[in-house]
């Protein structure tokens, strides 16, 4: 199978480097929407779906073969075969931070850079490491998401319930974001969630930018910071947001931030 | 008439629902009354300083944040939510949310409708929890499926391991068959006539027997392997019947059995492999002789029914208990194994015949009232209409005239008991025990006829078969094969050789002297 089918890979942009850009858990690359512009005119970008979520070929979700994060590294490294041209800068949010990690450590010469937003290598609190959750806090997210079976499958049509305020995204109403297979989402998620790649941290030279926001409950201070200390070849950015997703609700800090790595790092 | 409309503050503060605003980080601005009493909080306890999302259990804001958080960014909307919200004293309350996300300039401003379901997440619960069973049930099932499958496969392996153990096995004692049967019927031409006839009479039966069982399980192997090929004729039923009888006249006499015999006149002409079907009524009447205590009675009748031969032996014998007919032409079924083992035999029988018959398209059936009331066994073919029975020519025991004879045998046992018997035709027999030294003595032998075995330990008898037709005289001499293996396919590697003959081992030296002529 064609691996741009597959993940439902899309290439824009024109440069001498490219961007690939990688969603974390819960969405699609649709969330990369308003950070792309900022890089479209100088870059070749490649945004893409992880193998089960969004619009990639649900039947490749091997449940087996996506047991752990190393299957999406190796999906990774297709993606940037086929698509890439010039350097490689790999941008991925959350959970796909640590894939794309994973794919500098397995092929480290095919990276210039790796970009990590909100990035964690391990979720769960052990002994004097503070991931932020526990098992049980992991395992009532897996009941929430059962509890949401529907609401997760079905992103109704906002049209249905009322037009949303949003003018800028009308044209594509009739589409919807992150519209993930609920039984893949939840194994997803205990794979994400359960994972714990901390003793990979050290392998991974190709520099990185940890960008953390103040305030996320995901990912928390403390744990950007761990990974700046393991992290050979790796500088912290803080941005001023609440919540996950600083691409989304921070944009221009967040490519700000991501310019002022790629300045030092690309010389 | 008509109530004027409640007051909009009202309507805020004590709705059905929890009303709750809150900015874009989640902290709330306003929430209604309806909220406060749900969770036990007084007023003002809520907003400016506590996040929607600290409300929520630890799992539901781990889903707020990576499911809802970028959807409301995206679309503006969420949707039908299930989440648990904690109260001031830690109950669990399950509500359904919707959120919309309005704009204000540059400010975005989420609005919240809670509404409680505990009832609704009681009932999707059961329904979550019906469903991960039937979903255990459908896992359990498919593995034991998995597991079944897994054991049908052993089970055909093992199948498959015992036909070629016992091919291999049936092939393995025909060998030493071979000498034994030559032997005896050296014996028997050198001293026919003296006073231990009975000795050899005794040997002779029981090396018959033998090689009767040995050929018996050889077939029943071939048919389990689908390895059986008919040598298809018109053959006329009644003259293969009586001539069957003929044969077992003596096991009947032995037995002091009765045997009637009721053929109908007209010939009855099947489409078959007589000696197959005569292979067949030889064990249903050895059969009947040996399940019917002495001095039992047997009928046998051929006759015309509907199209088909119809074949019945009828005894009045153990007969067979209800539980058990059906299971009579299963290999190796034996009645009463373990208690009496007088009567013998493998079990072997039945199996085949059922085996020839269905080759032939026809079929066998047991019948019997029950213990000690007899069995009838009936055997029906398709008839042929309209093709007459094949003239019978029976060939004239013509003797050889002297003849020189190489036999070819690495078994030295079985070369020499062969020469022999040929000597005692008046043949002149050299012998060789390989390839190498047949084909010199054969230089100057200039053998009339030569015998060979086919597994030489230099090269093989085919190979051999080529070097000998070589020779100057070699066009002249006649060559037979001598093999353990007695198939089609054995039989049409020898004549490819350059065989004229070929002869199945043990050899009948009555059938060799008929190719000597």
């Amino acid at each position: 199978m064609s691996v741009l089918i597959r993940n439902n890979v899309h290439v824009a942009g024109e440069g001498a480097a490219t961007m690939v850009f990688a969603h974390g858990f819960g969405c699609d690359q649709t969330m990369w929407r308003f950070l792309t512009p900022a890089f479209q005119g100088r870059f070749r970008t490649i945004i893409y779906d992880l193998v089960g979520s969004g619009g990639s070929t649900l039947a490749a979700y091997d449940r087996t073969r996506y047991a752990s994060l190393h299957a999406h590294a190796e999906d990774l490294l297709e993606i940037i075969d086929e698509c890439a041209t010039g350097p490689v800068i790999f941008v991925g949010h959350s959970v796909s931070a640590m894939i794309g990690m994973l794919a500098t450590i397995a092929a480290p010469k095919r990276f210039a850079a790796q970009v990590m937003i909100g990035p964690s290598p391990c979720y769960i609190n052990d002994g004097d490491y503070v991931g932020g959750f526990s098992r049980g806090d992991i395992r009532e997210l897996l009941d929430t998401m059962d509890d949401n079976f529907i609401a997760w499958s079905q992103q109704l049509a906002p049209a249905i319930m009322g037009a949303p305020n949003r003018p800028d995204l009308r044209e594509e109403l009739t589409t919807s974001f992150c519209r993930n297979d609920p039984e893949i989402a939840r194994h997803f998620a205990g794979v994400t969630f359960l994972s714990d790649h901390r003793d990979d941290v050290p392998k991974s030279t190709v520099p990185a930018l940890i960008l953390q926001c103040t305030d996320d409950l995901i990912a928390p201070r403390t744990v950007g910071e761990w990974l700046h200390r393991h992290l050979p070849s790796s500088s912290l950015a803080l941005i001023e947001n609440v919540g996950h997703c600083p691409h989304m609700s921070a944009p221009s800090a967040s490519s700000r931030a991501i310019d002022v790595f790629l300045a030092q790092t690309l010389r | 008439m008509n109530a004027p409309p409640p007051a909009a503050d009202a309507l805020y503060e004590h709705a059905a629902c929890g009303l709750v605003a809150t900015d874009a980080d989640g902290l709330i601005l306003h929430a209604n009354g309806t909220l406060h009493a749900w969770l036990g909080m007084e007023a003002g306890a809520l907003a400016g300083k506590v996040r929607f999302c600290d409300l929520m259990s630890v799992g539901a804001r781990l889903f707020h944040h990576t499911r809802c958080a970028p959807l409301l960014q995206l679309e503006g909307t969420v949707y039908e939510v299930q989440l648990d919200l904690l109260a001031a004293d830690a109950r669990r309350i399950p509500v359904l949310v919707n959120i919309v996300r309005r704009r204000d300039g540059d400010t975005a401003i989420d609005h919240w409708a809670v509404f409680r379901s505990s009832q609704r997440h009681a009932y999707e619960h059961a329904l979550l929890d019906a469903r991960k069973v039937a979903e255990e049930a459908l896992e359990a099932s498919r593995a034991a499926d998995l597991q079944l499958q897994a054991l049908n496969l052993q089970l055909t392996a093992a199948d498959r391991r015992k036909d070629e153990f016992l091919a291999t096995l049936s092939h393995e004692l025909r060998n030493p068959l071979a000498p034994m049967r030559s032997a005896l019927d050296v014996l028997r031409l050198k001293h026919g006539n003296i006073g231990d006839e009975r000795l050899l009479q005794a040997f002779d039966r029981q090396l018959r027997h033998l090689t009767r069982l040995v050929d018996d399980l050889m077939d029943v192997s071939r048919i389990t392997q689908n390895r059986m090929q008919l040598r298809r004729t018109p053959v006329d039923l009644a003259p293969l019947v009586r001539s069957a009888v003929q044969d077992m006249a003596a096991t009947m006499a032995a037995a002091r059995h009765t045997l009637r015999l009721a053929v109908q006149d007209t010939p009855l002409v099947v489409d078959g492999d007589a000696t197959r079907l005569a292979q067949v009524v030889i064990n249903l009447l050895a059969n009947a002789a040996k399940y019917t205590p002495d001095g039992g009675r047997i009928d046998v009748e051929l006759a015309c029914e509907d199209g088909h031969a119809e074949l019945r032996v009828r005894d009045n014998g153990i007969g067979i208990p209800a539980d058990a007919l059906g299971a009579v032409f299963n290999l190796f079924a034996q009645l009463e194994p373990a208690l009496d083992r007088a009567r013998g035999g493998l079990g072997i029988g039945l199996a085949l015949a059922r085996g020839i018959v269905d080759l032939h398209g026809g079929e066998i059936l047991v019948d019997s009232a029950g213990p000690g009331l007899g069995s009838e066994f009936t055997l029906r073919l398709p008839l042929v209409a309209g093709c007459a029975a094949r003239e019978e020519t029976v060939a004239p025991a013509a003797l050889a005239a002297p003849l020189r004879v190489l036999v070819v045998d690495d078994s030295l046992d079985t070369a020499e008991t062969m020469a022999l018997a040929l000597e005692l035709f008046g043949c002149e027999t050299r012998m060789a025990h390989t390839a190498t030294a047949a084909l010199e003595l054969a230089a100057e032998f200039a053998p009339h006829v030569a015998l060979l075995d086919i597994g030489l330990p230099d090269y093989n008898g085919y190979e051999l078969a080529r070097r000998l037709r070589a020779l100057p005289a070699g066009l002249d001499t006649t060559l037979i094969a001598a093999t353990g293996w007695g198939q089609d396919k054995d039989r049409t590697l020898a004549l490819d050789a350059g065989f004229d003959h070929h002869l199945t081992k043990p050899i009948d030296v009555e059938q060799l002297r008929l190719l000597l002529r």
